[in-house]
């Protein structure tokens, strides 16, 4: 049996009284990304929310590293999760060496281990270092998507999710932010659960993909089956 | 000489409104609480300062401790029990002010019954005024306001950036839902947001009750003093708050020099009125867009 990292079964999420997310189950394991795709509205980033613990589900369980999760995000980041939100992921008011410092005390990491935490972000995202000391409000937003990641890589995480992290960002850039992400992935084992509207450059990456459709799941293969359906990728 | 006397009463009472102003400011700016009982922390901090220097005969440093004690007691103690029930139950914001004017009004009367309505005041060799030139008295609480509230202010300014509860604070007056994602807990930082906003009435608490004096009331007045500083210095900027209780502390004594006593507090509320016209943004907060 393949090593799970998240498992979801039946989860059932509502906002008040309406339902969100009906009876969802899913699976992501070790050493894969998992693309989330569908329409707006559909509930990726609710099913992402609630996996983190930052929407409450109603019905369902989610089990991190084969335990039942206790879905709070404090106890989430501390278990091993980190999520890139949707938009942008900073406080325009910090610096991001700031942002970096909050986002390792968040996470518990060791003072110890700090500077040489940074090193290894920075070893990843190499741009970091030219804007390290420059407040987040005054960066472009593709610095501000690669400060956003490079907080949510501080606690090396077994699991990342990602809420549509190419949104305001040129292909371009968001194929460089990929490939070193992908590469780590592939390196550290790590999984990630992406939602991305960006199917054509989220397929390259992934391993797994999931189609929904309001708050189903309605569809899930290998990116090569969803690409060679035509129907589906008209519709994506 | 009468200017150059209000001005000094003017700063002194500047530095406390300062002071108080940022509490209330710190408080509001990250936890989005409208903490009207900030001005009944005031008041209990100073009652109890009071108390245990003059009712206990304890030692001014205890005294002091049982201010800062009490302050952020009463503080942290209505941010659990009855803003983090409202919130959880997403109340709104017109519960949360309801609920904290009606213990501002219960702690009044409350220190009223205990204390008694009159004016109280401690006397301590530093309150006893001197003549520094003719027609200009100054007592060494006038100069140790001003030098508390500097040390008080460039101690904030320390925390907020150089420590991670600060750095935590700063982030939740930005954007809450963010400071979840990261990990942290928004509802722990608010409790540390009441305490240390708390701690700031201090030592305009302990200045007042050994200075112009208390009553039941003071806890009122500085309320309406620091939302008016709060709003004229720019909502959640602390160098904001600060820059306008020191301007509505002497401009509050300098009102007295032209237009008679009967309109420094009224100066206050002109100012405010200026500022939500003009600039309503504030000093430092910046405009925005809804």
């Amino acid at each position: 049996m393949t090593d799970r990292t998240v498992q979801v079964e039946n989860l059932v999420v509502g906002y008040g009284g309406r339902p969100v997310l009906t009876d969802i189950s899913l699976h992501i394991n070790s050493n894969e990304v998992l693309c989330l795709i569908g329409h707006n509205g559909a509930g990726k980033s609710t099913l992402l929310k609630a996996i983190f613990g930052l929407v409450p589900h109603e019905g369902g369980r989610i089990l991190f590293n084969g335990k039942p999760a206790v879905t709070e995000p404090r106890a989430m980041t501390m278990a091993g999760m980190s999520m890139v939100p949707e938009g942008r992921g900073v406080f325009p008011g910090m610096t991001v060496e700031e942002t970096m410092s909050l986002g390792m005390w968040a996470a518990g990491v060791p003072e110890k281990a700090r500077p040489e935490r940074i090193e290894w972000v920075m070893s990843i995202l190499p741009m970091m270092k030219k804007f390290y000391r420059t407040r987040a409000g005054d960066l472009s937003g593709g610095q501000q998507q690669m400060v956003s990641i490079g907080r949510a890589l501080l606690s090396r995480p077994r699991c990342l999710l990602m809420d549509e992290p190419s949104i305001g960002l040129a292909p371009k850039l968001f194929q460089d932010l990929c490939g070193p992400i992908r590469e780590l992935q592939q390196k550290t084992g790590m999984s990630i659960l992406l939602v991305e509207q960006n199917v054509k450059e989220a397929l390259k990456i992934s391993d797994r993909v999931v189609v929904m459709k309001s708050g189903r799941m309605t569809w899930e293969g290998q990116p090569s089956e969803l690409s060679d359906n035509k129907k589906l990728m008209e519709l994506y | 000489m009468l200017f150059l006397q209000l001005l000094a009463n003017g700063l002194q009472v500047g530095a406390i409104y300062a002071l108080t102003a940022a509490g209330f400011s710190l408080i509001f700016g990250s936890t989005k609480i409208f903490h009207f009982a900030h001005g009944a922390t005031f008041a209990i901090a100073a009652y109890l300062f009071h108390f245990a220097l003059a009712g206990l005969g304890l030692h001014w440093t205890f005294a002091v401790a049982v201010a800062a004690l009490s302050a952020v007691v009463f503080g942290v103690l209505l941010d659990r029990l009855m803003y983090a029930p409202i919130q959880r139950h997403e109340g709104s914001f017109f519960t949360v002010f309801v609920a904290s004017f009606g213990i501002g009004i219960v702690v009044q009367n409350l220190l009223g019954s205990v204390f008694g309505r009159g004016f109280m005041s401690v006397s301590t060799p530093l309150s006893n005024s001197i003549e520094v030139m003719p027609g200009l008295y100054l007592s060494p609480l006038n100069g140790l306001a001003v030098v508390v509230a500097i040390v008080c202010f460039v101690a904030l300014h320390f925390f907020m950036t150089h420590t991670f509860i600060g750095k935590g604070l700063r982030a939740l007056s930005e954007n809450p839902e963010l400071v979840r994602t990261f990990g942290l807990s928004p509802r722990r930082l608010s409790t540390y947001a009441f305490a240390l906003g708390s701690l700031l009435v201090v030592p305009g608490a302990i200045f007042t009750a050994a200075g112009t004096g208390i009553n039941p009331a003071v806890g009122h007045h500085v309320m309406l003093i620091s939302l008016a500083a709060t709003i004229v210095g720019g909502i959640g900027s602390l160098r904001g708050a600060a820059c306008a209780g020191l301007l509505i502390g002497v401009a509050e004594n300098l009102a007295m020099w032209k237009l008679g006593t009967q309109w420094s507090e009224a100066i206050t509320f002109a100012i405010l009125f200026f500022f939500i016209i003009f600039k309503p943004s504030g000093f430092f907060g910046r405009a925005t867009v809804s």
